[in-house]
């Protein structure tokens, strides 16, 4: 027992360079940054308060408080800024620019930590608020962020770094987050790919034409995708597959780089043939912050023991 | 060694029981609801297992209950509220909202609920989903009378606006190469005046 409990501190806690957390912070603060930029037109439309708007956030933020009324949500920061005489459009649009302020922070690493939790709560809130019209861009990127803010910030690429010459951080802290994402993704995908192993329509093809046919994911006109139609029963098997064994091979040094590589490509696929780029990107960026580097330490470099946390 | 390593320890150990539990709770329940090419014997398992693992995340307890608000509230800050079933098992269709604005003159014009960037369209898709998921009445008519709102704001000139909701009917390649195209199957339909009266309902 002991034993087994020694081999997975061993496992959950590997010393390990920051690197991966760089890239975690400057894709996510790009994805922050790319998730209010492409809803700016909109924002004010789709969160407006009752009787205005689309579809409001009275609804889905009446329904979060029957699950529990600590779930956060815009209506808070509306409230505490209309408090102080400024109108709920006004109010909405200061949560969209504090939005935007967080990713361009989170990008540069500027106050990475503060920045990090002002990114993970405000997109919280919009996420909740906007149940009925999230998807799952806003979950993964709600994961990412939630990682992100309790992950060993700053990390040495950061402005923080350069500005404030800080000590580094635990070697075996910063292990334990990247481990945290690792399981994470691989739990993700397996259940993704065991869902899908479970469908007809992901061994005959016919999910993957259907998905790329269904409004409003039909970028590519049918009478195109019709000319590949002996492709689909491949493509569909291949990505249960390889998503269903992605917590095998992504471990296995040797497998693990052609097992990224296609993961990524089957994200850069769906973002160009069904306009997700948002959801693409994300995907992208937890995959390579959490597989892209060497798991262990690149050539030359040298941990910096850290006073014990 | 790393300081508190049996607290991180005990964090992982509890945050990946839940994601675990959460994504085994979604199998189950496709199982049990017989959306699986798994054969009927699983399907009655699956019904015994459902309630089972819905109660270890607090389904049973009352909705005030202070550990199930407290559970909630974790798995919605976390992000892990939800499994990852993505177009599993199967893509579902998709659905269409038309609006039908009836102009005092007699003129009739129609409308869908639109946005200005393809970012958000495929928010509007999700909107469309849950609407069409929903099995209790009066909240999707509730929603539905949000979106014609919506759209009467835009055309302030209308009488009365009637909202038609349906869903989506792909055809399958070899139906495409039959020429075959995409069609809609009609659910609901809602009528809306300017006078607030309730809408009256039609459905398939």
């Amino acid at each position: 027992m002991a034993r087994w409990t020694e081999r997975l501190r061993a496992f959950l806690f590997p010393p390990e360079a920051d690197l991966w957390l760089g890239l975690l912070r400057i894709g996510l603060g790009l994805q922050v940054l790319f998730y209010a930029l492409s809803l700016r037109a909109d924002w004010n439309y789709l969160f407006a308060g009752p009787g205005d708007g689309l579809i409001g956030r009275a609804l889905p933020e009446a329904l979060l408080s029957t699950e529990s009324p600590l779930i956060p949500r815009l209506g808070w920061l509306v409230m505490l800024t209309t408090r102080t005489g400024f109108s709920e459009s006004t109010a909405l649009s200061i949560v969209w620019w504090g939005l935007l302020f967080a990713g361009a922070c989170l990008l540069i690493g500027f106050f990475s930590r503060a920045s990090a939790i002002l990114a993970w709560f405000v997109h919280l809130c919009a996420a909740e608020s906007g149940g009925f019209i999230s998807y799952g861009v806003d979950n993964f990127m709600t994961i990412g962020l939630f990682y992100l803010m309790l992950s060993p910030l700053p990390d040495r690429y950061s402005l923080d770094q350069l500005w404030r010459k800080l000590s580094p951080k635990d070697p075996q802290l910063i292990g334990f987050f990247r481990r945290v994402l690792q399981v994470h993704l691989c739990l993700i995908y397996f259940f993704g790919g065991l869902a899908k192993c479970l469908g007809t329509g992901w061994w005959d093809g016919s999910n993957l034409w259907r998905a790329l046919i269904q409004p409003p994911f039909n970028l590519i006109a049918p009478e195109i995708l019709i000319r590949l139609k002996y492709l689909f029963p491949v493509g569909g098997i291949a990505i249960c597959l390889l998503e269903i064994s992605y917590p095998v091979f992504i471990w296995n040094q040797r497998t693990r780089g052609i097992w990224l590589i296609c993961i990524c490509a089957m994200h850069v696929a769906i973002g160009l043939t069904m306009g997700m780029y948002l959801f693409a990107f994300v995907m992208i960026v937890l995959n390579v912050a959490a597989f892209g580097l060497g798991l262990g330490l690149a050539r030359g470099e040298k941990l910096v023991r850290a006073p014990a946390s | 060694m790393l300081r508190g390593t049996g607290a991180y320890l005990a964090c992982f150990v509890l945050h990946f029981l839940l994601i675990i539990t959460i994504s085994c709770r979604d199998i189950v329940w496709l199982v049990a609801h017989k959306l699986t090419i798994l054969p009927p014997p699983f399907s009655a398992a699956a019904e015994k297992v459902e309630p089972i693992v819905a109660g270890t995340l607090g389904d049973k307890l009352s909705a005030s209950n202070p550990l199930r608000r407290a559970l909630l509230t974790y798995l919605h800050i976390a992000g892990i509220d939800r499994g990852y079933g993505y177009f599993a098992p199967n893509v579902p269709s998709g659905y269409k909202l038309v609006f039908e604005l009836h102009y005092p003159d007699g003129r009739v014009q129609y409308e869908l609920p639109g946005v200005n960037s393809a970012a958000a369209g495929l928010r509007i898709a999700s909107l469309l989903d849950e609407i069409g998921r929903t099995r209790y009445d009066p909240l999707r008519e509730y929603m539905v009378k949000t979106l014609a709102a919506s759209v009467w704001r835009e055309h302030p000139g209308v009488k009365t606006v009637r909202a038609v909701f349906g869903s989506l009917n792909l055809p399958s390649p070899a139906e495409f190469e039959r020429g075959k195209r995409e069609s809609y199957d009609f659910l609901y339909a809602y009528d809306f005046s300017r006078a607030e009266e309730p809408a009256k309902a039609e459905t398939h």
